[in-house]
């Protein structure tokens, strides 16, 4: 939908990045975590880039792993729980191999965080500038009255007036916290700005005035962009790819033009059908039979064919490779082994062929390729 | 801070105050008998001169109002009447004599209890289940089972009799022979050190126990986890986010405990002799000079009621939640 | 699940009968997890041993106020615990002092949780001006030093009374102690109550006795009361706990009573014969001794209770 935009970086890049590589690749990367003795696969195996400039949604249900993926890129993970294999490369610096300190390092200046619900994500007993200013002030050692300054700047970039920088977080609404967060994660001019749900504590009108905002700092800074949610409403109208995880796994990723028009996984056609489209013809809400797996005892294969409608018995034993197609989808999923082009394999599906063309958008079959 | 809020506070205190008058009246005027306690020293006094006596004290007059605000009014002008104990000296003076030495007792113990024991609760419960956490809990624990009279009587023994480090009675040597002011301070430091042990030891526990748990809550909340995201170290993630957050609770321990304050310092103050309000209450009480434990029921309450106050002040400038 | 089954009135009741017995099954399993309160309960049992079958474990009881040795005799094979000043044995005092501290805790805890409990549930259930002027009574008893206004009711109760008087055999002097604890204590019990019945007052079948029509004490005594047991017995024992040691407290100031001594009128005596400072450690240690570990006893399985009884989310971080 938007135009990629070039970042206009300030600072100086860390030691050893390589301004040619691309911003954020990850790869493989496994975090799991160890709850009553059992592991939990929150994370296995995701691998995603992130370019320059670009805004990169990472939608799935509650519990699919979106939020670890984040909290690893900058090792902000609970005790019990472990980066087992991965890299995450920084400016091609991997992230992983770093130790603590050198790790401190990206956290916030080239990585930072708009948490959920800020209700609790800003210390209730300090201002809102103080709290905007520390980092400015801590980790790129400006003096006291110019990080205020900096923190004022921010403030009305965000659409706060001034003066409401001496406001503790309680007196304000949640709608401003929200900004006043945005504002923060701002303040070290960072390579890359992740939010975790940045909208869904607030309410339908104050949503659409943040991803307003989140639109217009994009255009004018340039910001490259990960935005975590469930909405997939929220995705389509603020970024450019998506890549749709299921129980820890990618299930399809690309633009979110091709996404959103020719969906191919299964899981992701459901995930579209259960969203109430305004002008379609009156239908009753798809809903996706079964729950999300136990992530300490998934399915062996593919992770969704216990809920697939289309699950065939290789599904059941082996993983489905990631496919990459000519429109830059890339697909996991058997119903396209690699070779197949972006043409599923036909197969009488359980309820009649009508199946595979749940969403009103998708072409005919044999049709488009594109 | 709102002065509506302050004004609030201030006159609610009043309020307490003005019933707390009521009930001390009530307590020793109501009881039966107690108004012919001051005269009848003498049991073959006559009839007029009891007549003469009561008139006299205004004892006959109805209690409420009259004796009442009789005795409101006179509390507001600072008599507090005669000790029974001390024949015929003012309860104000009786009393007044007292406070420098159980203040000096308390401050010393109270300030000593809030510094270790906010530090050791803190850092137990940033290192949560270390060595200092386990330990620390279960002297803790231990520590508030225990009376601290008989903690200070434990200390006494060890320190006093056994080892003769420290002397275990009273709060200066009598007869030191000196009027060097250095000598002077340091036997009186040499006399507060068991008694200042005692009182702060029955704190350190419950301050640090209370800490603890404090800063436990707060590390689980999501700003702790904003700041580490924007790579503060720990320390100054302690120091400016978790700490002011932390203390809130305990600056409402410190209001509540000092009613209880007074408590530890009659016991304390009677293990080791110390002249000051504590040694004075039990005296009265075994004596049953109830003007003069009239006058220190009085004096707590009202200080209890002011400390409250000051920590309700001093609470809404460290949480800016409650100014409204 | 097609049709129902209806059961006879004797079947219902052996079903909730299974289903308690289950439920106290599985309270035994938890608690019994927690060592540190499974510590506390075997120290309790044996002092409580010692309090009602003395022979049990130390020998039999003589009076309190026979000296049976020489004064201030140290430890030894005679006097396990060493003599007082008058020579009486101490560790037959020590006994003595079980009976009636323990006593005092419990009477005194009887009367606290008592008022706290109604007071919390009336005030949370009823709400409004009820609510209000209960709770700034509760209030002005939680910040005033009611230790002090303790020690000042008491020899008031005493001297209206008189000290020799006797209520179902139990002294008046320690009848005192007992109403003057329970009176000053209850406001923090009634504090923690409240705030739970006012959330049990919301849940919805609260509601549904409302609509059926049940009167407000009938809704309180069967709904609200059972949902708050548990609050009440994990309080119940913590309060156990600072009774016995307000009441050692008290004792020590002089208002126990001699002819039934507590461990904290034995400690008023060691203070008063000077104990401490001639080296009778052993006076002192004994009765102070046996409170802190019953203190500490009843405070672990309070703790112990609380935990398992009223589990908190663990917190992941």
């Amino acid at each position: 939908m938007t135009a990629v935009v070039t970042s206009r970086r300030k600072s100086a890049l860390p030691k050893g990045a390589d301004p040619n590589a691309p911003l954020l690749v990850v790869e493989d990367l496994k975090t799991y975590f160890k709850l009553d003795g059992k592991t939990v696969r929150a994370v296995d195996g995701i691998s995603f880039t992130l370019r320059d400039g670009e805004a990169l949604g990472l939608a799935g249900e509650s519990g699919c792993g979106k939020t670890t993926t984040a909290l690893s890129l900058v090792r902000l993970l609970p005790s019990n729980a472990r980066i087992v294999s991965g890299s995450v490369k920084l400016f091609g610096v991997d992230l992983i191999k770093k130790g603590d300190k050198g790790l401190r390092r990206y956290r916030w200046r080239e990585i930072s965080i708009v948490f959920q619900g800020a209700m609790n994500a800003l210390n209730p007993v300090r201002r809102i500038e103080e709290q905007i200013a520390e980092p400015i002030e801590v980790r790129l050692g400006a003096t006291p009255a110019a990080a205020l300054a900096r923190a004022s700047e921010l403030l009305e970039l965000v659409g706060i007036p001034r003066k409401r920088g001496r406001a503790y977080p309680h007196e304000l609404s949640g709608g401003m916290r929200q900004r006043a967060m945005i504002a923060m994660a701002l303040a070290c001019d960072p390579a890359v700005v992740i939010g975790d749900e940045p909208t869904t504590a607030l309410d339908v009108m104050v949503q659409a005035q943040i991803l307003e905002l989140l639109e217009r700092l994009r255009r004018e800074l340039g910001l490259s962009l990960i935005l975590i949610t469930h909405d997939l409403s929220v995705i389509a109208e603020t970024c450019d790819r998506v890549l749709i995880m299921y129980a820890g796994r990618v299930a399809e990723e690309g633009s979110v033009e091709r996404v959103f028009r020719q969906p191919r996984h299964p899981y992701t056609q459901k995930l579209l059908g259960a969203f109430p489209n305004i002008r379609s013809d009156r239908r009753s809400l798809e809903v996706i039979p079964g729950t999300p797996p136990d992530l300490s005892d998934p399915p062996a294969g593919c992770r969704f064919n216990p809920r697939c409608a289309f699950a065939m018995d290789v599904c059941r034993v082996e993983v489905p490779p990631e496919v990459t197609f000519a429109d830059g989808v890339r697909v996991a999923c058997h119903l396209y082994p690699p070779g197949s082009d972006g043409i599923p394999i036909t197969r009488p599906a359980t309820d009649g062929v009508v199946a595979l063309a749940a969403t009103a958008e998708l072409p005919a079959i044999s049709g488009d390729p594109s | 801070m709102g002065a509506r809020y302050f004004g609030r506070k201030v006159f609610q205190a009043f309020l307490t105050i003005l019933f707390v008058l009521v009930v001390n009246f009530l307590l020793f005027r109501a009881m039966p008998g107690s108004a012919e306690r001051i005269l009848l020293r003498n049991p073959h006094i006559s009839q007029a001169q009891l007549e003469a006596q009561r008139e006299r004290w205004g004892l006959n007059k109805p209690i409420i109002p009259d004796q009442l605000v009789d005795y409101v009014i006179a509390t507001a002008q600072g008599d507090l009447g005669y000790s029974f104990q001390f024949r015929g000296q003012p309860v104000t003076e009786v009393i007044g004599g007292k406070i420098g030495p159980t203040v000096l007792l308390i401050g010393t113990g109270e300030i000593i209890a809030l510094i270790v024991g906010l530090i050791l609760g803190a850092y137990a419960g940033w290192r949560r289940g270390g060595p200092v956490d386990y330990g620390g809990t279960a002297v803790a624990l231990v520590l508030y089972a225990m009376p601290s009279f008989w903690l200070g009587m434990i200390l006494l023994i060890i320190f006093s009799t056994t080892l003769g480090l420290y002397p275990g009675h009273g709060m200066v040597t009598p007869g030191l022979g000196t009027d060097d002011p250095v000598a002077r301070i340091t036997d009186l430091l040499g006399h507060l050190v068991l008694p200042a042990a005692t009182y702060a030891l029955g704190y350190i526990g419950q301050y640090s126990l209370l800490m603890r748990s404090s800063i436990i809550e707060v590390l689980a909340e999501d700003y702790i986890q904003t700041a580490r995201a924007k790579g503060l170290d720990e320390t100054r993630i302690l120091r400016s986010h978790a700490l002011p957050n932390a203390m809130l609770p305990t600056v409402t321990l410190v209001a509540i405990n000092f009613g209880y304050l007074w408590a530890g310092a009659i016991t304390v103050e009677e293990v080791f002799s110390w002249p000051g309000l504590g040694t004075l209450t039990v005296d009265a009480l075994s004596s049953r000079d109830y003007p003069v434990l009239q006058g220190i029921f009085l004096l707590l309450s009202v200080s209890v009621i002011l400390a409250n106050l000051v920590a309700d002040v001093v609470y809404s400038r460290l949480d800016p939640r409650v100014r409204t | 699940m097609s049709g129902t089954t209806t059961l006879t009135a004797s079947q219902l009741r052996a079903e909730r009968w299974r289903l308690r017995v289950r439920g106290y099954r599985q309270f035994a399993r938890r608690f019994g997890k927690q060592r540190a309160g499974l510590i506390g309960v075997l120290i309790v049992v044996v002092f409580a041993l010692m309090a009602i079958v003395p022979e049990l474990l130390v020998g039999p009881l003589e009076p309190a106020t026979h000296p049976t040795g020489i004064p201030f005799d140290p430890p030894s094979a005679a006097h396990v615990l060493g003599t007082d000043e008058i020579g009486r044995d101490i560790l037959n005092l020590v006994v003595h002092g079980a009976r009636i501290s323990l006593l005092i805790g419990f009477l005194a805890t009887v009367i606290t949780v008592g008022l706290g409990a109604v007071i919390g549930i009336v005030s949370g259930y009823l709400g409004g001006s009820v609510d209000t002027f209960l709770m700034r009574i509760t209030d002005f008893f939680l910040i005033l030093p009611t230790f002090v206004l303790a020690l000042v009711l008491a020899p008031i109760i005493l001297d209206t009374f008189g000290a020799g008087a006797e209520i179902f055999g139990i002294r008046m002097t320690l009848i005192a102690i007992i109403v003057v604890i329970g009176l000053t204590s209850w406001a923090s019990t009634a504090r923690i109550i409240r705030s739970q019945a006012l959330s049990v007052r919301e849940r919805a079948f609260v509601d549904r006795a409302r609509v059926i029509g049940s009167g407000s004490g009938r809704i309180m005594i069967k709904h609200i009361l059972p949902n708050v047991m548990s609050l009440i017995v994990a309080n119940t024992v913590l309060v156990i706990a600072g009774s016995i040691l307000t009441e050692t407290t008290l004792s020590f100031i002089g208002l126990g009573d001699p002819l039934a001594p507590s461990w904290g009128t034995l400690l008023y005596f060691a203070q008063a014969s000077g104990a401490p400072g001639s080296g009778a450690w052993w006076y002192t240690a004994a009765p102070g001794v046996s409170i802190v570990l019953v203190v500490l006893s009843f405070t672990l399985i309070g703790n112990a209770l609380d935990d398992t009884l009223n589990p908190k989310l663990q917190v992941r971080k």
